[in-house]
Formats: structure tokens, C-alpha cells, sequence
């Protein structure tokens, strides 16, 4: 199976399965990875924003403009910033590394 | 008084400031205040004015962000661009020695963040040489920043070949169109440019506000210069002041309407200028806004021209620098000598601008200009 690293807040790496078609968000949330997803992943929301391993980011399919809509709201966005529901596991991402960004803002609060 | 001064600031169109008064006691509301009839009253208010000024230069209202003027503007893109980049590979920031001084500041200042500022030389007709721009461009660069009409000669450059060259290196393009937005039609799109400033109160709107385009298709990202409650996207937190938004977008729509009326009434109004004025004068730097004259008296001193014409307003170069002993920066680099830039007066005619004023204004000079120079 797939394999993927969470780099936490406190500069932990985390090494977890990622079956594949699940989404980075759902990756996390399977493994108790601390990302909110308040929306559940229906692009409403940042508060999946994850920072994308620079060497990972060019590999990844672009963002759409939805999703960079939603990430002009995410706090201490970045040039590899994505949303992590947006990221969906396929053999090619096996290794993908992402950070978690410093916090997010819930626009729903 | 006579104004001729209307690339320093133009006066406010009365129809601006009636449309921004209820904003300041009876529609006070705070346009962030989504909770209460006053606050989303104040917030529809400022979006109809984000639509005005989108529209003025062919934009999405969602592009457009408002700041304190053009000085902000252009900060927030030269180093905001620079910023969110600095992880990546490249350094270089070009922009033009003719450029303002905060456009010119913003780039020098990035030197103390390991970027590579690069400011090239204009032509004596103020014009960048683009052989010049293509070389600079084989070095990686981030970013280009060309205003489309300088404040002190007028002087329109070419931002449709510029364009060309800086998209085909893979960087983005700012451009101050502080002096060319409403007076010469500007679209974002034709030719497409990435983040462009705008000033309200060179467009006959009020002092204290002006707005940043930021492309959103494909999209450019900026880091914001202040912290704070995420406002305007999170590129400028801060209360939106409502009362100018809604100026401003007046200002807007005032200009998208009657752009074309007005630029022809300038036109004639400096032709008119230049054949009562009577007195040998050259008119520094390639054809550009009509509306913006500098004008080189050979043998005469500027400041003295200015000193025999209490009644006149006019200025030596632009508002912040002319107070300033030192020659204009922008005719320097275009070659003038330090007499010649000395020598050398700006005269901006606007909407406002009467005939008479410019018959006043050309005797006045003409004989301030028969008036030897003290030795």
C-alpha cells in the first residue's frame, strides 16, 4: 500500500498508509492526523490547507480555480499550498510528503 | 488660481464627493459588519464600488483590492510578489529608472532580501528600449514593473511588447497605471498584466484610497505587507474606509463614461496651450497623455518661472520630489542635463481645466519667460 508523511506542527514526521483514491484529508482523518476538513471536503472551507513538499508539489494535478478560491482564504498560505481533500492518492503520490500549515481560519466562525 | 497641477492630484468631481457623503455619518456602518443591517448596507455599498473600478480596467470585481493609494499598491505587489516567491529559484525584480520613487524604492529595498533589483535606462524619448528588456530577461526573473504612463513627462510605454517579452520569461508583470487609468482606455486582459496600481485621487476621487489589481486566472499570489483580520482576501486586513470605496467608484464610473469627451477636450486644450504660449519651448519625451506636458524653457529656471507666477499652479516634477533641490530623476535618466531638467516645468490640464485658464495660464508664462534669469 501507498505510504505518505505528515509533517505536524512541531516538525514531527508521521509515516501512514494512503490507500489509494483516498484523499490527503481523508488520509489524515483515518489516522487521527490533526486537519480540521469542516467542510468534509465539498470546497467550502480551508481548514484542510496543507503545505505540499516542494519536490511533491510539481507532480500533483493543478489546482482548480475553486480550490484557489478557497485557498485565498487560508491563513499563512504558501507557493506549494493545497488543500487536502483536493489530493486524491494514486501510485504515483506513494512518498508524498506534506506539512501542516500553522493554523487555519474557519470563515464559519 | 489656475490649476495646472493634475498629475500631483486632481481635483475632487462634485458628483464623487455626493455620492461619498452619506457614507461618513448617516451611512456609517462598518462594511465587515455582517451581523447587522448597517454593516452589510455599507458592504454592499463598497462592492457596487469594487465593480466600478473592475470594470474601468476590465477586471472581475474579485481581483480588485483596495488599499490606501497607489504608494500602497505598488508596495504590495513589488514586494508581495517577491515575498510569497522567495523559496523559489528566481531573484531578479527589473523595473525603469523613469519609474516613481515608490516603485523605484520597493525594488531597491528587496536587495536587503536577496533579490536582485535591476533598473534599466530609458531613451532620451523616455522610452525603454526593449533589446535592453529582452537581455535582462535571460537572467530568471520574478517580477517586471512598468507604469504605463509616467507622472512627469506623460510618456506611454509600449506594455503591449513589454508584455510580450515578460510572460514569454515566465515572469509577472506589475504596471503603476496610476496616471493612465481613466484617461486612456487600459484593459487588463490586452494586453494581460498580473498586478496593476491605481490611485483614486489622480481620477478625481478622494485622497486616501486607491485599489491593486491581483490576476486571478492563472493566479498570482502576493504575501500581504500588514497582519491583521484577513480582509480584502488577506492581502490588506484593515477596515475598508467606506466613504472613499464608494468615491473611488465613482471616480470610476465617472471616467469609463466620459474617458473619451475628456481626453478630447485635453487634447485641444494643450494644443491650444502650446500655440498661445508664444515662446520657444521643447516638449521633453515621446508623445503619451495628452494631458501631461513637460515643457523645457531653454535659458529660463523653472523655479524662477514658477516665483514670477503666484497665481499659477504648476510644478517643477512630480509632488514628491519637487520639493526636493536635487533635478528630477526622471529627466536625468532621460538624458537632460542638470540645467536642462532645471529648466523644465510640468503642466497637467484635467477635467476642470477651462479654455481661459488656459489662455491665463500661457500669458503668464510667456511673459515670465521674456524675464532674465538672475545671473
Amino acid at each position: 500500500m501507498p505510504k505518505m508523511i505528515f509533517v505536524e506542527r512541531d516538525g514531527t514526521r508521521r509515516e501512514v498508509d494512503a490507500p489509494l483514491g483516498l484523499s490527503v484529508l481523508e488520509v489524515a482523518h483515518k489516522h487521527g492526523v490533526d486537519i480540521e476538513g469542516a467542510c468534509e471536503g465539498s470546497l467550502a472551507c480551508s481548514t484542510c490547507h496543507v503545505i505540499v513538499d516542494p519536490a511533491w508539489y510539481g507532480r500533483l494535478a493543478k489546482a482548480t480555480e475553486d480550490e484557489e478560491d478557497m485557498l485565498d482564504l487560508a491563513f499563512g498560505l504558501q507557493a506549494t499550498s493545497r488543500l487536502g481533500c483536493q489530493i486524491v492518492m494514486t501510485p504515483a503520490l506513494d512518498g508524498l510528503v506534506v506539512k501542516l500549515p500553522a493554523a487555519t481560519r474557519n470563515a464559519g466562525k | 488660481m489656475i490649476y495646472l497641477d493634475n498629475q500631483a492630484t486632481t481635483p475632487t468631481d462634485p458628483r464623487v464627493l455626493d455620492a461619498m457623503l452619506p457614507w461618513f455619518a448617516r451611512d456609517f456602518g462598518n462594511p465587515h459588519s455582517a451581523e447587522h443591517a448597517m454593516g452589510r448596507h455599507a458592504a454592499d455599498a463598497v462592492e457596487a464600488a469594487r465593480a466600478e473600478i473592475a470594470a474601468l480596467i476590465g477586471a472581475d470585481p474579485r481581483d480588485i483590492v483596495l488599499t490606501s493609494g497607489a504608494t500602497e499598491s505598488n508596495n504590495l505587489a513589488i514586494k508581495g510578489a517577491a515575498r510569497f516567491a522567495a523559496a523559489g529559484p528566481r531573484r531578479r525584480i527589473i523595473t525603469l529608472a523613469t519609474e516613481h520613487k515608490c516603485v523605484l524604492e520597493s525594488v531597491r529595498d528587496l536587495a536587503a532580501e536577496n533579490f536582485e533589483p535591476c533598473i534599466l535606462p530609458v531613451g532620451r524619448d523616455g522610452l525603454l528600449d526593449l533589446d535592453r528588456l529582452k537581455d535582462a530577461l535571460r537572467t530568471p526573473t520574478l517580477l517586471v514593473s512598468v507604469m504605463a504612463v509616467n507622472n512627469e513627462t506623460g510618456v506611454r510605454q509600449n506594455l503591449a511588447a513589454i508584455a510580450g517579452l515578460v510572460h514569454e520569461a515566465g515572469a509577472l508583470l506589475h504596471s503603476d497605471i496610476a496616471q493612465a487609468a481613466g484617461k486612456l482606455k487600459f484593459d487588463v486582459e490586452n494586453p494581460r498584466i498580473s498586478l496593476a496600481s491605481i490611485s483614486g485621487h489622480k481620477i478625481y476621487g478622494p485622497k486616501g484610497i486607491g485599489a491593486l489589481y491581483v490576476r486571478r486566472r492563472p493566479r498570482v499570489r502576493l504575501s500581504p505587507l500588514f497582519s491583521g483580520g484577513g480582509q480584502e482576501r488577506g492581502l490588506r486586513p484593515g477596515t475598508i474606509p467606506a466613504p472613499l470605496a464608494v468615491g473611488l467608484g465613482e471616480a470610476c464610473r465617472i471616467a469609463a463614461a466620459e474617458m473619451g469627451e475628456d481626453e478630447a477636450r485635453i487634447a485641444a486644450l494643450r494644443a491650444r496651450f502650446l500655440e498661445r504660449l508664444g515662446v520657444p519651448v521643447v516638449v521633453n519625451g515621446a508623445a503619451g497623455l495628452p494631458g501631461c506636458l513637460s515643457l523645457r524653457f531653454p535659458g529660463a529656471r523653472a523655479l524662477d518661472l514658477i516665483a514670477a507666477c503666484p497665481t499659477l499652479c504648476v510644478s517643477t516634477g512630480s509632488a514628491c520630489t519637487s520639493a526636493d533641490i536635487a533635478p528630477s530623476h526622471v529627466l536625468t535618466a532621460m538624458g537632460l542635463s542638470a540645467a536642462d531638467a532645471a529648466a523644465t516645468l510640468r503642466v497637467g490640464i484635467g477635467r476642470f481645466t477651462s479654455p481661459s485658464d488656459i489662455d491665463a495660464a500661457a500669458s503668464l508664462l510667456a511673459a515670465a519667460a521674456h524675464i532674465p534669469a538672475e545671473a
